[in-house]
């Protein structure tokens, strides 16, 4: 710009970007802002809402940490699923509600990501029922895994550990986090009102406590038709 | 019928240093465009407004293009919220418009939170913060106020802010307003027609539902760290459609039970059904801009039958400030101008 303010100004605007403030914010100003005004872990999974198309096409983004990390580790997850492609297929269509599932290995983790309708719960429930085998196999090879052996005899424990483990999805509209951490705080939404600059900081206190997050919603091609309904309309037979 | 001095009082507080009552008071500068609209197969399924009743048939559209900010003086480059008002030309001298923002919610949900809001966020004097300043706002985690633009003495950032800082319900709009940037062509950016309307269709059934425009050739911004242009908009459109086409799809999403209907400063959440109701297609840019753009008078309540006002009560009040607006700067009549508010 013709009119930047000089070096003083330019060197400040650049701040964020130098190496001796990054390390600065880093390892001491968030550190300060997490002692002092600490967010607890929002969790995982779509929220609850009344209304239909809230309802279908939900996202799961499930984490689930290996105690090996070693190739020969992570080769037994991968091992766990390849062996059992048609109990997994079978079981999804069984389940029926789910547009899409898939596994990633990513990193230390195996992951499932997958598309549903209806609720959280009853889609684990079903899932235990129609592919508990294999979650049974995954759950000797991820950490924490061993107690909810076998799934079956388990399943509000597994419930509640996937939910532990399913990402937290950050609000469709940044603001709307504001009212998340008031209500995981016990309180109101926006009762008093934030000030609306501190926005980036519950964010990054936020991502201190939720260190993966999923970006939102995420977008649909054709939101609000569940899975049995687009099955009719194509006319697939089930 | 809104309260006279209500709507006297919110356009004044709408003008700002650098404006003029011969103009807008907001969304000042404009360029006016030519084209046709051409419903989706399935539009009149869901609206029997005569716009979306021929699929065959396309309807004459008249557009203005503005931006957000009430002064004459032309600062395309600057970060504003942009306007896209388009005019159905029904036939028989009927029209309907539809009046749309590059933002995604309005700042008030009231007419008089509206008057509130524009009275406190009216441009002030700004200057660049002093470095100790932005050393502070990085150290608190938070993003300082941004450098004020080469020759800008006054802006409405500040009063916004602190505005809705006391005011939840102004946040959404504020932040987004404070982010939303400068788009490399008026043909290049989404814009959202905030209010709920209710349409009926075929089967009488009526729905609640919001109207939003999409580029086909995409959204894109100008770079916010590079110098801004102060006049590129207008000659940008008339470089695309000289010779040549630009297209918006109009989409629709139907609302549900537990959405806000009457409330513009809460967005209904993005996975909501949603249909195509048809494609815009921009073809000129008059010359005599003065007939074809600055002395037209849209009206977000300028409807036809199949299409209806919600209980939005700033919506309800914009038909009576948009005529006022138009009547005090000498604009062709508004639709609903003398006629105690019936089109």
């Amino acid at each position: 710009m013709s009119d930047d303010g000089g070096w003083l100004n330019r060197y400040i605007d650049s701040l964020p970007e130098r190496g001796w403030f990054k390390f600065l914010s880093k390892y001491v100003v968030v550190p300060y802002w997490v002692w002092r005004e600490g967010k607890p872990k929002l969790p995982g999974g779509p929220r609850p809402s009344p209304q239909p198309s809230d309802s279908t096409q939900r996202m799961m983004n499930l984490l689930m940490p290996l105690k090996d990390t070693s190739p020969i580790g992570r080769a037994k997850a991968v091992m766990a699923l390849a062996q059992n492609v048609d109990e997994i297929f079978a079981g999804l269509d069984n389940v029926g509600t789910v547009h899409s599932a898939r596994f990633l290995l990513v990193e230390d983790y195996i992951c499932m990501l997958s598309v549903y309708d209806g609720d959280f719960s009853n889609y684990i429930r079903d899932f235990i029922a129609t592919i508990g085998s294999v979650f049974d196999d995954l759950m000797h090879l991820v950490e924490g895994g061993e107690a909810l052996y076998p799934c079956e005899d388990n399943v509000e424990a597994f419930i509640d550990w996937v939910r532990d483990h399913d990402l937290f999805q950050a609000p469709d509209y940044a603001i709307d986090l504001f009212g998340l951490q008031d209500v995981q705080a016990g309180g109101k939404p926006n009762d008093p009102p934030h000030e609306l600059m501190s926005l980036p900081r519950d964010l990054i206190l936020q991502l201190h406590a939720n260190r993966n997050i999923s970006l939102g919603g995420g977008y649909r091609g054709y939101p609000g038709y569940s899975a049995a309904q687009l099955r009719r309309k194509l006319g697939v037979g089930w | 019928m809104a309260d006279p001095k209500l709507v006297e009082d919110i356009v004044q507080a709408l003008d700002v240093n650098g404006g003029s009552t011969e103009r807008r008071p907001v969304h000042t500068v404009g360029v006016g465009a030519k084209g046709d609209f051409k419903a989706s197969s399935v539009a009149r399924q869901f609206c029997v407004a005569d716009h979306f009743r021929h699929q065959k048939e396309t309807v004459p559209v008249a557009v203005r293009f503005s931006n957000g900010m009430g002064v004459v003086d032309e600062h395309d480059g600057w970060s504003d919220v942009r306007g896209m008002a388009v005019r159905f030309d029904l036939g028989g001298g009927k029209t309907t418009d539809l009046v749309a923002m590059t933002l995604p919610v309005f700042f008030a949900p009231t007419p008089d939170t509206f008057l509130d809001f524009a009275t406190h966020a009216r441009p002030q004097k700004c200057q660049r913060l002093s470095p100790w300043q932005k050393i502070r706002s990085y150290l608190k985690l938070q993003l300082p106020m941004p450098d004020p633009y080469p020759g800008q003495t006054e802006r409405a950032n500040e009063g916004a802010t602190a505005y809705a800082d006391k005011n939840a319900w102004a946040q959404p709009a504020v932040l987004q307003a404070s982010v939303i940037g400068a788009p490399v062509s008026y043909v290049r950016a989404s814009y959202h027609a905030v209010h709920t309307f209710i349409v009926k269709g075929e089967d009488q059934t009526e729905r609640w539902v919001r109207f939003h425009w999409q580029p086909i050739a995409g959204v894109l911004n100008t770079n916010p760290l590079a110098d801004p242009v102060n006049t590129y908009l207008k000659a940008d459109l008339e470089r695309r459609l000289n010779p040549g086409t630009e297209r918006f799809s109009l989409m629709m999403t139907l609302g549900e039970t537990g959405d806000e209907f009457d409330d513009s400063t809460r967005q209904w959440p993005p996975h909501r059904k949603r249909v195509m109701m048809g494609t815009l297609t921009l073809r000129d840019v008059p010359t005599d801009q003065k007939t074809h753009c600055e002395k037209l008078s849209f009206n977000p309540c300028n409807l036809t039958d199949g299409i209806r006002e919600s209980e939005d009560p700033v919506l309800k009040i914009r038909k009576e400030i948009y005529e006022y607006s138009s009547n005090r700067r000498g604009g062709t009549p508004c639709p609903f101008s003398g006629k105690g508010g019936k089109a």
